[in-house]
């Protein structure tokens, strides 16, 4: 079964996942989604908290996402089935040992080709 | 939960000299002819600033202003701070982060800031609530210092705080405000206005939502947004590259091609390892934690938090690393180390520096120093030459402009202002305009920048047009191009270096931006073809508001805008002669590439077009009759000749 999984160190805190949440139900947007992201010390932790099973109350771009997936720039947030999630995982670390891009940006959020680029310095091909 | 609509602005005005509030709605027929945020700042402050007040005085008037868009998925945080700047033009800046969204939701749209306290005070609004507190245990301490003082002090961790460093608190030249920790607006003096106040924060906090009129459409619209500014599906080049890399790739870029500003432009061109040792990737590399995004921002990581890992300066943080940084802590002072740059950087922030005052004015000291005009006697011991040596002198030079001590105390002037009082030819290598320091980008190469530099209401900022890297406009056909009401010559609009078509084309980027910041969204997000068919843009306020505006009448917003901006200055005694670029752009060719100074020749005729373009007097600059009766703007013609200022037909 398909269900909504975070991986935080991606997510960069623009909360456009809660501000659109909250408008599902009336078209009001404020601060009150089922998904949200906790900021406990000003800006340098980013904590996405979901209460909800990714049954999104209303799909707005794609009638197979959830809503809050649909507009996450970084690609924190997933809603697959734990297999494919686990594989997300290992790509994401693969792609962090090859290239400090991936810091910031999940690797399938990247538009152009990156595997198969020449071996890092240091590292045996 | 409390409702507000999109279109609904709020005025909260706070007198800091007796301690009085209040609260009240702003014409609903503003929001349509200024939208909000920097348009409704510039109708604001030429009603409400009276003419030649004293900027550090009673009657300033500093303004906090969100817009329509602000709290929606689109308005990225962004909003606008505003007043009149100690060097008597416009003073107007926009910030990102998360503190305009929160005011909306506590329902204060705009902040105005009358009187001055006697005391250092904070202000702390939470929803229906406000009030002026305490802050004499915060004057002082700087940023980071007071973002967690008030942080332990106000119990939400949602709050959202601005305030000033120490620069701001001691009237530095070109002090800027902060937010975020790392978001700061405000360069044209702001800080120091916020300063004169003794006003070191602002704290708010909002629990309320924001309903759009037509949900559907707004959802339409914003698909339509979010397309052109995907990662995967934006036509635009920069995209990708911008939103996780950042706009510091340009130095590298810049260095080989004559556009980096290098030891206070002497030169413009850059050994291509020192840029490579300062560049966006070496950044990427070695120091940035997590990515960061202002409120809502399609993009993955414009902004970046940043370690220094190891080292003198281990353990250093702070946040972003924009396109400015590398050229005036790099290039302009020659220094090709990132660990110090970043640390430069990091330390004006904690003291509410502004980075483009200090990189220049520590360039203009250091031409000065290199050409015996300033010695050790004046630099109290500091060898300042270029490519610095003694790193722990310079950054002690820095804390000492935020405190306005010994020779700080004279590049706390700006290097305007400083080299008026030194003298002895050192005004040639002062690279300001209207006494505000430039930006990065070069001028001699970039005729459209050199023109945005000299007119800007605001001094130079390159917030207020393009960059050299606009959208690209053939992404439209030339129909539909002339059916958005731009008609240009795109080939030679286009060249840096052909003075022709230049004036109409700064016209139209001026006035696409002013209608973004208005609205407000982000002038980062203008890729693709945002900023050229602001359809999507019109689209979104539509809905969000409910209003039925014309797509042209929308634009003329952002007209209306510049014409209150010019107007304001026109009143201060700003014209024509004071829209003229740098005197070493004007006066030295480029070395080895030989790109031509901006002599009269080149530079007239594109002031000519552009005045022309905007139906401005061309011998004064001063709006026309015709021009402000065709904005709805009589008012503004009236009021300017009452102060005896001469209105042509």
């Amino acid at each position: 079964m398909k269900r909504l999984y975070v991986i935080e160190d991606l997510c960069n805190g623009c909360r456009l996942c809660q501000t659109f949440c909250s408008s599902l139900a009336e078209g009001v947007f404020s601060a009150e989604g089922r998904i949200r992201v906790l900021k406990p010390s000003g800006e340098a932790q980013d904590i996405p908290i979901l209460d909800c099973d990714g049954r999104c109350l209303r799909p707005l771009f794609d009638a197979q996402t959830p809503t809050c997936v649909s507009v996450c720039p970084t690609g924190a947030l997933l809603y697959e089935e734990a297999a494919a999630a686990a594989e997300r995982r290992l790509l994401l670390a693969e792609a962090r040992r090859r290239h400090s891009l991936f810091k910031v940006v999940a690797p399938w959020k990247w538009p152009f080709a990156w595997q198969g680029m020449p071996p890092q310095k240091g590292e045996t091909p | 939960m409390r409702t507000r609509a999109a279109a609904e602005q709020t005025i909260l005005r706070v007198n800091l000299s007796n301690g009085t509030m209040r609260r009240e709605p702003l014409p609903a027929e503003w929001t349509r002819q200024y939208l909000g945020a920097r348009g409704m700042h510039s109708r604001l402050l030429f009603n409400e600033i009276p003419p030649h007040a004293d900027p550090l005085g009673e009657e300033n008037i500093l303004y906090f202003g969100a817009g329509p868009l602000d709290g929606l998925p689109v308005g990225n945080g962004r909003m606008s701070v505003a007043c009149k700047s100690p060097r008597g033009t416009v003073a107007e800046g926009s910030f990102g982060g998360f503190f305009g969204p929160e005011m909306r939701r506590a329902g204060v749209d705009y902040i105005a800031l009358h009187g001055k306290a006697d005391r250092p005070v904070y202000l702390y609004i939470c929803d229906e609530h406000a009030e002026l507190r305490d802050a004499s245990h915060l004057w002082g301490l700087t940023t980071d210092q007071t973002d967690d003082a008030l942080r332990r002090e106000l119990p939400d961790a949602d709050v959202q705080l601005r305030y000033i460093g120490p620069a701001g608190e001691n009237g530095v030249h070109a002090s800027v405000i902060l937010g975020n920790r790392n978001n700061s607006g405000g360069r044209a003096g702001c800080g120091e206005v916020m300063g004169s106040k003794k006003l070191k924060a602002i704290a708010v906090r909002g629990t309320g939502g924001i309903g759009v009129a037509d949900y559907p459409a707004f959802v339409q619209a914003y698909q339509t947004y979010r397309q052109r500014l995907d990662l995967a599906t934006s036509r635009d080049a920069w995209t990708p590259v911008w939103s996780t890399y950042g706009a510091p790739v340009l130095a590298r870029l810049f260095a080989e091609q004559g556009n980096l500003m290098t030891r206070n432009a002497q030169q413009m061109h850059w050994e291509s390892d020192k840029a490579v040792r300062i560049s966006a990737e070496a950044y990427l590399d070695r120091y940035v934690t997590k990515a960061k995004a202002c409120f809502s921002c399609p993009w993955p990581a414009c902004q970046k938090l940043h370690t220094i890992p190891d080292g003198e300066y281990a353990g250093w943080q702070g946040g972003n690393y924009w396109a400015g940084q590398p050229v005036v802590f790099g290039s302009l002072l020659d220094i090709d180390d990132l660990d110090f740059v970043l640390a430069l950087s990091i330390l004006c922030n904690r003291y509410g520096l502004d980075i483009f005052h200090v990189g220049f004015t520590l360039a203009w000291a250091m031409e000065c120093y290199e050409k015996g005009i300033l010695t050790r006697a004046d630099t109290d011991g500091l060898e300042l030459t270029f490519g610095c040596r003694d790193r722990q002198g310079l950054l002690e030079l820095v804390r000492k402009i935020a405190l306005r001590q010994g020779f700080g105390a004279l590049l706390a002037l700006g290097c305007s202002r400083a080299a008026r009082q030194v003298g002895k030819g050192s005004e040639r290598f002062c690279l300001a305009v209207k006494d505000q320091e430039l930006e990065a980008i070069a001028q001699r190469s970039f005729y459209m920048v050199a023109l945005g530099v000299a007119v800007s209401e605001v001094g130079p900022d390159h917030t207020r047009w393009y960059p050299p890297y606009p959208c690209n406009p053939n992404l439209l056909p030339p129909e539909e191009l002339a059916a958005l009401g731009i008609h240009l010559d795109l080939k030679k609009a286009f060249e840096g270096r052909n003075p022709e078509e230049k004036g109409k084309l700064l016209r139209w980027f001026s006035i696409s931006r002013a209608v973004v910041e208005s609205l407000p969204g982000c002038v980062f997000l203008v890729r693709d073809t945002l900023g050229l068919d602001m359809r999507p843009w019109w689209q979104m306020f539509r809905a969000a508001t409910g209003m039925e505006v014309d797509y042209f009448e929308f634009l003329k917003a952002g007209e209306r805008v510049i014409n209150l901006e010019r107007a304001f200055n026109v009143r201060e005694g700003f014209r024509r002669a004071d829209d003229h670029p740098p005197y070493r752009m004007a006066n030295e060719d480029v070395p080895v590439f030989g790109f031509r100074r901006l002599s009269p020749d080149i530079f007239d005729p594109m002031l000519d077009e552009y005045y022309d373009a905007m139906g401005w007097s061309l011998t004064t600059s001063i709006p026309r009759a015709q021009t402000l009766q065709a904005l709805g703007l009589a008012d503004v013609a009236a009021a300017l000749q009452a102060c005896g200022v001469e209105v042509e037909a």
